[in-house]
């Protein structure tokens, strides 16, 4: 049950075609079409050649459907590249990230140690610090270790920033776990290792869930880290580059370059069709917690 | 048992590797910063100690930094007054059952957010176009004289790019209002019901008020937001036309990467650290729970 049950939500009491609550729904729907026209425009002008894109039809739909602009985007550009380099970089960060968070997660909530509150607190200080400022020391970092164009120089920061708030999502599962597990465990004969592995590893499954789609999603999205990172590093590309990379090179195919940016988006639009609830979910968390 | 769980390898193995993670890639990081804000440094050669000479080059005497505190302000101003004002108003419209097409409307408004910028940029950047954007050509389609140089006029620039920043992420403050609106308990609405109160009262009243924290970091981020503003603008105007979009962090990044000014760069990056941290604070002491908050209450409506 609604909150508002007994309003329209101008004000009035239900009046379902008062003018004004008509309005506020146009209004509604207008908005929706704004946020949303951009990117159906660039779904249809990937597949348009350059003279319906400028001239004969900017706006509406493909009179003819030019598959063929995908098929160059992936075979005459370095698509695929720039996808594959993605996808390692997101799994890699999202692998990296859950196994750091999750065992430092555990160590702080369920081991006995001196210091733990003082290590969380030090942790959770990350999501203060803002990437922009601290982008060039990273980048001296990154070259010192002499990981410079290996997919290391990306997934390593990219763990690094992500590593606050996945341990803050991590950190109420973790609360709520009662104690007896590990009692149980232990009398059974489990070792730590066991506990951690075949125990508590699968209860925190939903929350695992929670931080691989958002860190996938900022990893694949991520521009300012990768833009100095590896951006003159023609086969380190993400996609997010490509697409700039794109329109320095390729401006006279835009039927091309739509194509490629629908492929940049694609993913990130299925993970969060299939997971809203998570990625909305992950995202007020760290929000709730920021404030 | 006790024993079990103090198992000192296992601690060592489970916390080294987060640790290690963050104080290489985050927490020293920022000791540099502020560390080599106060030399002179070309980013490979040994740094030269120079007290506050970047500061008072920076504050003092650096024409752009004036330029970039401005431009911060713009552009926090139009992401806060837009991305707010429109996503309390869709979050209680989403929040109200008797509003169809929910799902739908929630996923219009959230979807830009899971864009990457560059995607974002490019599109926009196709829309302000000034020889054959969507804008210009739409204008010219409807016969309406009006065509705008949006990217490359020295006034509008700066809204133009601030403008498609707060179209990107109004969706994730809707995002943050609709869960807390979820969390206010039913019984406010229906106490304030019996009052008489109509919807528009009950939610300036309750949901409102109640809602804070969640403005709190609301304008927490898109205040920040504004000073920390540079994907959009490296991307749709590199900063120009001349210096009309530059921001502090176009300076860091200016003076590092093209000038070979490390030190320099660094400061205008401790700056940046420092005016997010003075927002923190002085949000927090807004917001803080006193006699008389800023969203008074009236007599009427007694809710906490």
């Amino acid at each position: 049950m609604s909150k508002t049950k007994k309003y329209t939500a101008d004000g009035k009491k239900a009046q379902p075609h008062s003018l004004s609550s008509v309005l506020f729904t146009v209004f509604l729907w207008a908005y929706a079409i704004f946020s949303l026209y951009p990117l159906l425009w660039m779904i249809m002008y990937s597949f348009k050649d350059n003279t319906e894109i400028f001239q004969t039809n900017p706006f509406g739909l493909p009179k003819v459907w030019r598959f063929e602009n995908y098929v160059n985007a992936w075979n005459q550009y370095d698509v695929p590249l720039y996808f594959k380099n993605s996808v390692v970089v997101g799994a890699g960060t999202v692998i990296l990230t859950i196994i750091c968070a999750m065992m430092f997660t555990f160590a702080v909530t369920r081991l006995n140690w001196k210091g733990r509150e003082g290590a969380r607190t030090l942790i959770s200080t990350g999501q203060f610090i803002p990437v922009q400022a601290i982008l060039l020391p990273v980048v001296q970092t990154v070259s010192a270790m002499g990981i410079m164009g290996t997919y290391w120089s990306l997934i390593l920061p990219y763990a690094a920033i992500n590593l606050a708030f996945s341990c803050m999502v991590y950190y109420g599962f973790f609360k709520g776990i009662p104690k007896e597990m590990e009692e149980a465990a232990c009398i059974d004969g489990a070792n730590i290792w066991q506990t951690f592995f075949l125990i508590i590893m699968p209860l925190v499954g939903p929350a695992t869930m929670t931080i691989a789609i958002y860190v996938f999603l900022s990893a694949w999205n991520e521009f300012l880290l990768a833009n100095v990172l590896v951006g003159t590093t023609a086969h380190m590309k993400t996609l997010p580059l490509g697409v700039l990379f794109f329109q320095g090179q390729f401006t006279t195919d835009w039927g091309s370059m739509g194509a490629t940016m629908v492929i940049a988006s694609l993913p990130a639009i299925l993970v969060y069709c299939l997971f809203s609830e998570q990625v909305e979910g992950a995202m007020t968390t760290s929000g709730a917690v920021k404030g | 048992m006790k024993k079990y769980l103090s198992n000192k390898k296992a601690i060592v193995v489970f916390v080294l590797p987060a640790v290690i993670l963050f104080l290489t890639f985050i927490f020293i990081p920022i000791l540099q910063v502020f560390y080599y804000s106060f030399f002179k440094w070309d980013g490979v050669n040994q740094a030269t100690f120079i007290g506050l000479d970047n500061y008072i080059r920076l504050i003092g005497k650096d024409p752009t930094f004036k330029i970039a505190n401005a431009n911060g302000f713009k552009f926090g101003l139009v992401i806060t007054v837009y991305q707010l004002v429109l996503a309390t108003i869709f979050a209680i419209a989403v929040s109200d059952k008797r509003i169809r097409f929910r799902k739908f409307f929630r996923t219009a408004y959230f979807i830009p957010v899971v864009l990457s910028v560059t995607v974002v940029c490019q599109l926009w950047g196709n829309v302000f176009n000034a020889d054959n954007g969507l804008l210009n050509t739409l204008m010219k389609t409807l016969g309406i004289e009006w065509s705008q140089n949006w990217l490359n006029d020295r006034n509008t620039a700066i809204y133009t790019v601030a403008f498609v920043n707060a179209w990107q992420w109004m969706g994730y403050q809707f995002a943050l209002i609709v869960a807390g609106i979820k969390s206010i308990g039913e019984d406010f609405y229906e106490a304030a019901e019996i009052d008489g109160a109509t919807a528009l009262k009950a939610h300036w009243f309750i949901t409102l008020p109640l809602l804070k924290d969640t403005f709190n970091f609301c304008l927490l981020i898109s205040v920040t937001g504004g000073i920390k503003a540079f994907a959009e603008i490296d991307i749709m105007t590199g900063g120009g036309p001349g210096n009309a979009t530059n921001t502090l962090t176009y300076i860091m990044y200016n003076h590092a990467f093209g000038r070979q000014n490390f030190g320099y760069g660094l400061t205008s990056a401790s700056v940046l650290v420092m005016e997010c941290l003075v927002i923190i604070l002085v949000l927090n002491w807004l917001f803080k729970d006193r006699e008389t908050p800023l969203f008074a209450r009236k007599k009427g409506v007694d809710l906490v």
